[in-house]
């Protein structure tokens, strides 16, 4: 009689739960609450709570496969890896692009990049940090030195007031809502954004500023005025730890609040009650995530949240500023390992610098100084993939075009856990090892690392995602650049190439429930709960305002498509749907796509609930069933896009950030049919 | 034989310097071993030497024992589903498991309903005076008693203090209910927790009744654990003294101030629930219920609860699925499930991620049907649950309501 309790962290969203895993004879047979983990103190969230049970759906992948007269048949790793590697030794730097996911561990991350950079000799890696926080670093680079979380999880308990800034908190981060519940019961008010009436606008929110989807930017230059006119801003702060108040102010100056109220459709006295609440507040937190960045001008929205933070004051002190959410379990640690093709690990951005740097790190020659192609773009221009962990056929907008695009590809890698949509394109599919079945680190919302151990093994001939690729380099002759026998190699690498780290270690990390904050200069460093507490990380230490207007969506409704479409997530469900829809309690509550129209709407059309009915764009069309309510305001209608068989993303249009690259999803132009 | 009292600790030395009271608890353990009286011992450890992370182990070989020796207020691990869900409820196996009040009490009430063979089992009862919430017990420790929780090697809770040992061999004390006030302390159940003492278990240890710090007192509660005590003394496996009337007195008296104790918290914080008008109650847990996200973290910690296909699930049909908050009528039957038998463990209130006081109102409801039908859960194996077994001439009596 062999059990054992076994600590892991939630392999789902990013803000890393604790979880005991009850393993006999070598599997899971349940799980039970870790109370001493400091994030959720024993509790989960529904997915959290059945957090093992993909492991074991009887599909995953457990054999190399590859493509043979149309068909992916199973073979041995040895054929698969020597195709892969005689294959890309055909690719160029211009024409090879590596996709990496952000559910990949760190060293799974760091040796994905360093592979691209030093076998393939192009910083075309990319990961999908791209299609929703990209806008994060774009933004908060120039305004307070870093787009990274700003205070930690236990901390937001610390505010009075809190802007969510288009995040349905309740379904997307419980756990996180769980504290601001706490904060509200000590009296803080809670702000909210978002066009539709979502259980966090009905059960957490006391001000519910319910705006036009995309016009985010009008709304704060509003309540940025009223503070100014109200003489509401923090004069002190501005003095003392910003630069660039006379240009906003001058432009704030023409702000015509009647006109935002057109734009935004928000009462103009709501407006002015969120912009005093947040302003008199003592520490006001912004948290934010794809709401407010997965627009054409999602930088724009992060540097406008970033303004109203500075104006107000409401940064660097614990529980304050304005924080990007990343929803995945390393969506922070495989930007930080430089999984994109601006950055070397680290944040370092490329350039001669930074391949120099590298370098000497790696001790190899020619890095790459350029940056590379951007992730949709990948998708179009490099007929050589390596795709890990990721679903680019469900993730990226107007699916049709990339469906078209990947047909005409040479060769695509596919490294995964499951069949999925891009696998079925792929010429070779390599099965990995996840979350319990290897030793790794992740890096969670609030730059937290910790470490999961190897737990159980991995199914069939399925391997952690470094040993493929490190056994790929070695076929590719570039062995002695990769020759780690474990994750923990990986890790100490990870410790002398990038600075943040240097502090962290295995032993530290298997000692410290919880784990450790980035930045850690010392194995004596506690770690960094809160950033910018003395001063931001811009060259001057100041935080820089920087002016925003107001743009409308890239395409509004018209006669022809006239309903607005925005996409979300729901509680029971994790992204693509790859590990919730193969876990029978979470999809037993939410089974299939529907989409969320007005009882309004449904009557001019003749919808009624349940009723199968046909979405269209200028891209493509989808079948979901109607759900009526009033979740969704006249005009518009919601999808979620967990759902492969009623993909979201045949829908939304790819018009993308000039900065950051990343699409407009969140806004589209759409038209609805009852299926005949 | 049952209803004998002992002091009692272990004749070997590594164990009674090891574990806390003279190692007659582990004692008692290794000779259910030794002896083949049990294939098995449930109890608890400190993972890693980590006394804020207590879990249960399932041990086989006597020399592993010694790592579950000693106590730790820092930790609540639910024994009673341990043994329901992953030892088969002790059906194919002879099992000694460690039990505080509550998780004896959870046994008793999973044997009434057939999901634990008692017979299978020898349940070692130790007293409890509450557990402290283990992630908050940390910022206690820092915040209050300013040391580092890693250098706290023990606890105790004795009359109204909170003791703590540290490394360095010091100890420091606190008033526990100023702690409380300020919202440390111990678990919200432990503090209006009545049953200090597990006579419901085969065998009850505890400090109080002894005068130094090498021996436990022993109270034979059934036949089962008395001949096997007996067996014990017989085998040389312990070692006994007869305990004085003075010694007997003084633990009556210290679980009378405890229980007294626990009868102000629950007089506390049922006043809260119940002082409330009609309407506040009805506006106070609809607000408190819109928070669920549907977690089913209060279902799956409840020992009580153990249907194979819960009628709450998704695939019943009977709630709604895929909505957040659920209907309420998802608490309603949660609570209507289990408000005849609860054991007041607070293991559903420790598993809600929106911090919902739960376990308040299951066990307020829990006492109030306890009043009517004189029933008290997780006591006697042969007294069902009286809402189960309520006659329709009993439901037609007058002056009978139950309210929240």
């Amino acid at each position: 009689m062999s059990i054992e309790c076994l600590s892991t962290i939630c392999p789902y969203c990013s803000c890393g739960c604790g979880i005991n895993l009850i393993v006999k004879d070598g599997r899971i047979i349940g799980q039970e609450p870790w109370k001493e983990h400091p994030i959720n103190e024993g509790t989960n969230c529904p997915k959290g709570k059945n957090a093992y049970q993909f492991l074991y759906s009887e599909d995953r992948l457990k054999m190399p496969l590859v493509r043979k007269n149309g068909t992916l048949k199973e073979t041995s790793w040895e054929e698969a890896l020597d195709l892969v590697a005689s294959k890309f030794k055909e690719a160029t730097p211009e024409n090879f692009g590596f996709i990496a996911s952000c559910r990949n561990s760190n060293e799974d991350a760091y040796v994905m990049q360093k592979f691209t950079r030093v076998v393939m000799g192009t910083n075309n890696i990319e990961y999908c940090g791209r299609l929703c926080h990209s806008p994060a670093a774009a933004a908060l680079i120039p305004a307070m030195g870093s787009g990274v979380m700003q205070t930690s999880q236990p901390e937001i308990e610390l505010a009075d007031c809190f802007f969510l800034a288009g995040v349905n908190l309740r379904e997307t981060f419980p756990m996180i809502a769980r504290r601001v519940l706490r904060a509200k019961a000590r009296g803080a008010k809670v702000i909210y954004t978002d066009p539709r009436k979502t259980t966090t606008a009905r059960h957490l929110a006391d001000i519910h500023l319910q705006l036009r989807s995309g016009t985010d930017a009008a709304l704060i230059n509003a309540m940025m005025s009223i503070i100014l006119k109200e003489g509401l801003e923090n004069k002190e702060f501005i003095a003392s730890r910003t630069a660039g108040i006379d240009e906003l102010r001058a432009f704030l100056a023409k702000v015509d609040l009647k006109q935002a109220e057109e734009i935004t459709g928000v009462p103009l006295e709501k407006i002015k009650e969120a912009a005093t609440t947040y302003a008199k507040a003592e520490r006001g937190c912004i948290l934010y995530d794809q709401g407010m960045s997965q627009h054409y001008v999602g930088t724009d929205n992060v540097r406008n949240h970033a303004n109203l933070a500075l104006l107000c004051g409401h940064a660097g002190k614990p529980g304050s500023g304005i924080n990007s959410m990343r929803g995945q379990i390393n969506g922070e640690g495989s930007g930080d390992m430089g999984c994109l093709c601006v950055f070397y690990p680290g944040f370092k951005r490329v350039g001669e610098d930074s391949a120099k740097l590298f370098e000497e790190a790696w001790g190899v020659k020619n890095l790459p100084t350029k940056p590379g192609i951007t992730y949709i773009d990948m998708l179009y221009k490099c007929p050589y993939l390596y795709i890990v962990g990721g679903d680019p056929m469900m993730v990226v907008p107007d699916t049709n075009n990339v469906k078209k695009a990947l047909e005409q590809a040479n060769f695509i890698v596919v490294q995964d856990i499951f069949p999925t949509e891009i696998s079925k394109l792929a010429h070779v599919v390599l099965p990995a090892a996840t979350w319990v079945e290897r030793e790794a680190t992740h890096t969670w919302i609030d730059r937290r690392v910790q470490k999961i151990n190897k737990v159980v093994d991995p199914p069939g001939e399925a391997k952690p995602d470094w040993q493929i690729i490190c056994q790929l380099a070695e076929k590719m002759g570039r062995k002695n650049k990769f020759n780690f026998s474990s994750s923990g190699e990986i890790f100490e690498e990870i410790r002398r190439c990038i600075p943040q780290y240097k502090g962290i270690t295995y032993e530290r990390l298997s000692k410290t429930v919880g784990g450790i904050h980035w930045p850690c200069p010392s194995e004596e460093h506690p770690g960094t709960p809160t950033m910018f507490l003395e001063k931001f990380n811009t060259p001057d230490g100041l935080g820089h305002f920087q002016v925003v207007e107001y743009k409308p969506p890239a395409e509004v409704p018209d006669e022809e498509y006239p309903y607005f479409l925005t996409t979300g997530r729901s509680i029971f469900h994790y992204h693509t749907g790859a590990m919730t829809r193969r876990t029978p309690k979470l999809n037993d509550e939410v089974g299939s796509s529907f989409v969320e129209v007005n009882p309004e709407d449904a009557a001019k059309v003749g919808v009624k609930d349940k009723d199968l009915v046909t979405l269209k764009t200028r891209r493509g069309s989808i079948e979901a069933e109607a759900k009526v309510t009033d979740e969704v305001p006249p005009g518009l209608l919601f999808i979620p896009f967990h759902f492969a068989d009623s993909c979201a993303n045949v829908l939304t249009i790819s018009a993308l950030d000039p900065s950051a690259k990343c699409a407009e999803t969140k806004v589209c132009a759409v038209k609805m049919e009852v299926k005949a | 034989m049952k209803g004998d009292m002992y002091i009692a600790r272990s004749p070997d030395k590594e164990t009674a310097d090891k574990a806390e009271c003279g190692g007659a608890v582990t004692a008692l353990l290794k000779f259910a071993l030794e002896s083949k009286k049990v294939e098995a011992v449930v109890a608890v450890k400190a993972r890693d030497g980590n006394r804020y992370d207590g879990v249960a182990v399932v041990i086989t070989d006597p020399k592993d024992l010694i790592e579950t020796a000693g106590s730790l207020h820092c930790a609540s691990p639910n024994i009673a589903r341990f043994l329901k869900e992953y030892l088969d409820g002790a059906f194919n196996s002879k099992i000694a498991v460690v039990a505080k009040p509550c998780d004896a009490k959870a046994i008793i009430e999973l044997a009434k309903r057939n999901q634990i063979k008692l017979d299978n089992l020898l349940i070692i009862g130790l007293n409890c005076t509450g557990t402290l919430p283990s992630a908050k017990a940390k910022s206690l420790f820092k915040e209050q008693f300013e040391v580092e929780p890693a250098d706290v090697v023990g606890e105790d809770i004795e009359g109204n203090e909170l003791i703590i040992r540290l490394k360095d061999g010091s100890e420091k004390k606190k008033d526990l209910a100023e702690l409380e006030e300020k919202g440390y302390g111990r678990r919200e159940n432990c503090r209006r927790c009545e049953t200090n003492i597990p006579v419901m278990a085969d065998i009850a240890c505890g400090k109080w009744g002894t005068t130094d710090k090498d021996s436990t007192f022993i109270e034979l509660c059934s036949d089962k654990g008395a001949d096997f005590f007996e067996a014990a003394i017989e085998g040389g496996a312990i070692k006994v003294d007869q305990p004085s009337g003075n010694a007997v007195e003084s633990r009556k008296k210290k679980d009378q101030a405890a229980v007294e104790s626990a009868q102000k918290w629950q007089e506390k914080d049922f006043a809260t629930l119940e002082e409330m008008s009609a309407e506040e109650k009805f506006s106070y847990w609809s607000e408190q219920f819109s928070h669920c996200i549907k977690c089913y973290g209060c279902r799956d910690a409840c020992p009580i609860c153990y249907c194979e296909v819960c009628f709450l699930e998704a695939e019943r049909g009977f709630i709604p699925p895929g909505e957040v908050p659920p209907h309420m009528l998802f608490p309603m039957v949660r609570i209507t499930h289990v408000m005849d038998s609860c054991v007041n463990c607070g293991q559903c209130q420790d598993a809600c991620a929106m911090d919902i006081p739960i376990s308040r109102l299951i066990f307020m409801l829990s006492k109030k049907i306890g009043a009517i039908f004189k029933h008290e859960p997780g006591m006697d194996v042969t007294a069902l649950p009286p809402l189960r077994t309520v006659t329709d001439q009993e439901l037609g009596q007058e002056g009978v309501e139950v309210t929240f």
